[in-house]
């Protein structure tokens, strides 16, 4: 049973960021993509902003890790 | 680095200005400023002829470089030497631009008008294959009306539809054939009776679905009428096309050449105005003001000198007459990390007088790159796509510099892979019995972003040093502050590693008081911010621990394709499908380690010194490939 809490909560460790990873991308992909159309310079902001909220889904990966391995499941 | 520049003065005679412009055109190392205000000294304004030429001097360039553009002429290198530029040959040359360019713009047009209208003939006949028995015998229904439709790739759902929408508005007053199409399309042809034509078009508008009617300009009132007439007009279409780009081969040829003339000579009398006002005139002298290399200083000195002779004279400026934020800024940096400029130019320029990190990027990025690929095959991949990108690009090109940035990263790449074990994955294990020098990043994930995170703290403490050294002489508190934070940081650590016995337990007591004394002189320093500002500096650390997550899922990517050919029934099959999963990794490899690598620099590391704003170094000169 502690081993099913262990995985279920690395599970929900990467998968909530995740989610709220590609919430944030989906928000910021459209409006960046619309900003290049007017102003392409902006590329590198682009890859910045684009880059930006996949630390929660990396950290949260870090989580699942460390939350697997302290159990040792 | 950030080269040092000087700033000069160069006074003289007004009637000589003209002459001394010229003299600095042909020097091309002074980036012209406005002079400082001063009661005698006026800005000298254009005449309204002089006005009149720069607005016609500008339409002129913009004519022949659009024309130089539709004709696809390459900028070609170096200067382009034009001779003394007298009035007849700048109208004559603008009279060329705007006639080349209206030719050029024509012979586009008509091309782009011909690949349509074959592009149109192409689907009219697609549909005519697909329907061509009942369309034979379309002009013989004497009280029927046929509707040509296509439906996109996959549509199927809009023929039921649309069926049941005819059903429901005419009953079975019609027929409706569906073909798939060789393009992946579907036509549709509907015969109705005539008298419920006025209906379905409606039915047909508030559908939404492409109907393609019978152009007018092939004639006929049936398509089976008109695909003759297309059939041979195709015929005709490739022979137009080709005399087009023969027109156009030709008109480059004609004209290529003189047109090169033309931009630079334009270009450069363009410049010769646009440098007048910013120059500063009293009733008998003109002054100019302006930023060079120190290491140019003499030549320009020397020149103007042996041109002008005592007549004008060059003084350098004392630094204090002039605020280094205005200064221009020229990057040089030894041959090995010049490609990596291009990875600063993204950003804007650094202001003079700060760092230019060229440097540190050159080494941490393609060593980030590298622990996150981690793959020999991959890095050899990568080092023969750089040395193909390096034969089919120009020296000093974007590609040429990308292509010297996928060196340095493929042999961290290549290194990492030995470290790790690791050639596509486990392959090199399965094969060769290779064996991991430090680490099977596979199994050992906390020793990695163990890893991950000490080149965090190396990289932020780094940051952190560069911006001491940047304030130290202009924003002393500021350097303390950023000092006392580094500092902080390391203190948190060792108390770190002492308290997981890391480090030996006497540690911890020391590296604790440490904290709590400089945190009081960090608020000081830095006020209320300081204890949200160091939170986030541990924030930037952890975020390091993405050059694990990426490296382990490169990995585990890899491991699952190499898997395949055991796992699918075929052996060739699964070599096929493993085959195609290491090029999607490796397409993978090349994007997100770069993406990643490069958000590390621009916000973890650049924002702890990195003062942006520099202004580029634009020296009044002649034309050049690089003014392109």
């Amino acid at each position: 049973m502690t081993i099913l809490f262990t995985v279920l909560a690395a599970a929900l460790a990467i998968a909530i960021p995740a989610l709220a990873t590609a919430w944030a991308q989906s928000r910021i992909g459209p409006a960046i993509a619309a900003s290049m159309a007017e102003k392409p310079e902006l590329s590198t902001t682009a890859i910045l902003m684009i880059a930006i909220p996949e630390t929660m889904v990396i950290l949260g990966f870090v989580v699942a890790v460390l939350i697997l391995f302290s159990k040792g499941a | 680095m950030i080269i040092e520049m000087s700033k000069v003065r160069v006074l003289g005679p007004r009637e000589r200005l003209p002459d001394v412009l010229r003299a600095l055109q042909d020097l091309g190392t002074l980036h012209l400023a406005s002079p400082a205000a001063a009661q005698s000294l006026a800005p000298l304004e254009l005449s309204p002829t002089q006005v009149r030429d720069r607005r016609h001097l500008v339409r002129a360039l913009e004519d022949v470089e659009r024309a130089l553009a539709e004709l696809a002429i390459p900028p070609g290198a170096g200067p382009v030497p034009h001779g003394d530029l007298s009035v007849a040959d700048l109208a004559r040359w603008a009279r060329l631009g705007g006639r080349v360019r209206r030719a050029a713009e024509r012979l586009t047009m008509q091309g782009s008008a011909l690949a349509e209208e074959r592009a149109l003939i192409d689907k009219y006949q697609h549909f005519y294959s697909a329907f061509r028995s009942l369309l034979e015998s379309e002009a013989r229904w004497p009280n029927a009306t046929a509707y040509h439709v296509l439906l996109k790739r996959g549509d199927v759902e809009s023929i039921h539809r649309l069926r049941a929408s005819l059903t429901a508005v005419i009953g079975d007053e019609f027929e409706l054939y569906a073909r798939p199409l060789p393009t992946g399309e579907t036509a549709l042809l509907v015969v109705v009776s005539s008298k419920a034509a006025g209906r379905v078009e409606h039915l047909l508008a508030e559908a939404r679905v492409q109907e393609i009617p019978v152009p007018a300009a092939y004639g006929g009132a049936s398509l089976s009428d008109a695909i003759p007439r297309m059939l041979k007009r195709l015929g005709e279409l490739p022979g137009e096309q080709e005399r087009i780009r023969r027109e156009q081969v030709a008109l480059a040829r004609t004209h290529g050449a003189e047109l090169k003339r033309a931009r630079a000579a334009l270009h450069d009398r363009l410049q010769e105005l646009q440098a007048l006002p910013l120059s500063a005139v009293t009733p008998r002298a003109f002054v100019l003001e302006g930023w060079l290399p120190a290491a140019a200083l003499g030549n320009l000195q020397t020149t103007l000198a042996g041109t002008f002779g005592n007549e004008v004279v060059v003084s350098e400026l004392s630094q204090e007459e002039w605020a280094s934020e205005d200064a221009p800024v020229v990057l040089s940096n030894p041959r090995v990390f010049r490609p990596f400029e291009t990875l600063i130019r993204l950003l804007p320029l650094p202001r003079y007088g700060s760092i230019d990190p060229t440097p540190f990027v050159a080494v941490f990025f393609p060593a980030f790159f590298g622990l996150m690929v981690g793959d020999v095959g991959y890095g050899a991949l990568l080092a023969v796509l750089g040395l193909v990108l390096h034969a089919r690009s120009r020296p000093g090109t974007v590609l040429r510099n990308v292509s010297e940035i996928m060196g340095p990263c493929a042999l961290f790449s290549i290194i990492a892979g030995f470290l790790y074990g690791e050639v596509f994955g486990d392959l090199g294990a399965r094969l060769f019995g290779l064996k991991p020098l430090a680490f099977n990043r596979q199994e050992a994930l906390i020793p990695f972003l163990l890893l991950a995170v000490a080149l965090g703290a190396v990289h932020v403490l780094l940051g952190l040093g560069l911006a001491v050294a940047s304030n130290l002489r202009r924003h002393p508190r500021r350097a303390l502050g950023s000092g006392v934070s580094a500092l902080m940081i390391l203190l948190i650590i060792l108390a770190l590693l002492a308290a997981v016995h890391v480090l030996p337990g006497g540690f911890f007591t020391p590296a604790v008081i440490g904290v709590l004394v400089a945190f009081p002189v960090l608020i000081v320093l830095e006020g209320m911010v300081a204890p949200i500002e160091l939170l986030s500096m541990l924030g930037n650390i952890l975020s390091y621990a993405r050059i694990m997550a990426l490296g382990i899922a490169s990995v585990m990517l890899a491991v699952v394709a190499n898997r395949m050919v055991g796992a699918i029934g075929s052996v060739t099959v699964g070599i096929v499908f493993a085959l195609l999963f290491h090029l999607v990794n490796f397409a993978i490899a090349l994007f997100s380690p770069t993406i990643h690598a490069l958000r590390l620099h621009y916000v973890e590391f650049f924002g702890k010194f990195y003062s942006p704003g520099g202004v580029r170094y634009q020296p009044f000169g002649h034309w050049t490939r690089s003014t392109a």
